[in-house]
């Protein structure tokens, strides 16, 4: 086994020297895990508008739902996806199991339910007087609704952050759908589990430095954004 | 649209609301005309939020029907057209968190005016508000009385035909005051119909043209004070429960 210092530098030089294994994974990462939250996000916020400020029937049960959602394990939504997608499974027919679609599917429900609870928190603590002023000054409720979102957008931008650093560095789901297949579905956490397995730290420790730099990149823009949020005096 | 100032232009009748098991409002009849200053007093409770909130089409009510250029149409027929008309001002007015400008452009943009347009009457709210120093602003910066006029302002620039103050003094103080009844009183000459609340009947150096009491739910005919010296129009009185 290698020594922790030199598999780091190791990973450092296939980072820096722009590794096409390397760069090609955590490009798959990346498309992969923005297109899941660009189709989840409009219908979540969407949905957790609706729980927020519409009453409806059954409405107390959608968002216990969704919280309890928060909590299912990644290997759990990728089986579940797996025996539907699987050939003998009813949506067999759309062969699109082991591909990037598949991983998309799975992100998605793993992302959707955090984006509804959290936009719902920050959704349901608005000012309910911010709709009622835009409608009182000839906003359609479409626009109306994205009047809301401008002024929670603190809130919904936490939201949509912390949803793509659940799905960007989720293994369960990925490993189940995607199948691991190189230059196709590999992406950066079933990458660091195939590398460690093999026992090959310096690509498994440059890509855990990627996402590592990508959250902290995240929190000082979340940072950045939030703090031209803070309370006014 | 032209129409002689004493000929109501909107007229609600058998308005009821109920919270639940209790009666808020029952079988009220109202009307309106161009230019009106009304003033509506009533203790907490009494119904006066409710009621400018269905007048803002922002509510729906268990019962109304309204009276439009002589049709009678029920709620879900006339709330958008509420919408476009009545304008509704919150105690607390609520400002978008942007500059003083946007604000008082937001409800122009739904208008689909020109940028120059937008820009012209935005200027003319904020002179009439005397804040153009405010312009870019952001409104969460600014005073209490400052909100108050610069949601007025906003209010205005859209031209409505009836504007709904919920207690727009409440929380001033004397300066202020004295400044938005000034601005009321600039809107009634424009003949900007206004509903007024507030729990007392004092109100400075308001034009009233008509009072209404809100009494735990019950409607009664309030004669102006000596120091409002405008007619008395009789309330059409509804039987309102409790």
């Amino acid at each position: 086994m290698e020594s922790l210092s030199a598999a780091s530098y190791q990973a450092l030089y296939l980072l820096f020297t722009g590794d096409s294994a390397l760069w090609t994974i955590i490009g798959i990462s990346f498309s992969v895990s923005v297109r899941a939250l660009i189709y989840a996000a409009p219908f979540a916020i969407l949905t957790a508008f609706m729980l927020a400020y519409f009453t409806f029937p059954g409405r107390r049960l959608l968002v216990s739902i969704f919280n309890t959602a928060l909590s299912i394990p990644a290997v759990v939504v990728g089986l579940t996806l797996y025996i539907l997608l699987s050939k003998a499974g009813p949506l067999g027919s759309w062969r699109l199991l082991f591909s990037q679609d598949a991983m998309i599917l799975g992100q998605i429900g793993l992302c959707f339910p955090l984006l509804v609870a959290m936009a719902h928190s920050a959704l349901q603590a608005s000012d309910r007087r911010a709709w009622e002023t835009a409608l009182t000054l000839g906003a359609s409720p479409l626009r109306a609704l994205m009047t809301i979102l401008h002024e929670t957008r603190f809130g919904l931008i936490g939201a949509l952050v912390a949803s793509f650093g659940r799905i960007i560095a989720e293994v369960g789901s990925s490993m189940m759908l995607g199948g691991n297949i190189l230059n196709y579905t590999r992406n950066i956490p079933t990458a660091i589990a195939l590398e460690t397995s093999k026992g090959s730290f310096a690509e498994g420790i440059a890509l855990g430095m990627v996402l590592l730099f990508m959250a902290l990149f995240l929190n000082i823009l979340l940072g950045q954004l939030q703090g031209k949020g803070e309370v006014t005096q | 649209m032209s129409m002689d100032s004493n000929t109501p232009w909107l007229k609600l009748h058998d308005l009821t609301f109920n919270r639940g098991e209790r009666t808020i409002l029952n079988n009220l009849s109202l009307e309106f005309r161009a230019g009106e200053l009304i003033l509506m007093t009533g203790q907490n409770g009494s119904g006066k939020t409710t009621l400018l909130r269905i007048l803002a089409g922002l509510m729906k009510p268990r019962r109304v029907e309204f009276e439009i250029a002589g049709k009678r149409l029920n709620w879900r027929q006339s709330y958008r057209f509420l919408r476009e008309q009545v304008c509704y001002l919150h105690q607390h007015p609520y400002l978008f968190d942007c500059s003083v400008y946007d604000n008082i452009a937001y409800g122009l943009k739904r208008k689909k005016l020109s940028r120059q347009a937008i820009g012209a009457r935005v200027a003319e709210a904020l002179e009439l508000i005397s804040l153009e120093h405010l312009a870019k602003r952001n409104c969460q910066e600014l005073s209490g009385g400052e909100k108050q006029r610069v949601a007025i302002a906003r209010a205005w620039a859209i031209a409505p035909r009836l504007m709904l103050l919920d207690e727009p003094v409440s929380n001033l103080d004397k300066r202020s005051r004295a400044i938005c009844y000034d601005l009321i009183n600039q809107l009634q000459q424009q003949q900007i119909g206004v509903v007024y609340t507030s729990h007392e009947p004092q109100t400075g150096k308001l034009n009233l043209n008509r009072h209404i009491h809100l009494y735990e739910g019950e409607l009664s005919t309030k004669s102006l004070e000596t120091e409002c010296p405008l007619t008395v129009i009789e309330l059409k009185k509804g039987n309102v429960g409790k």
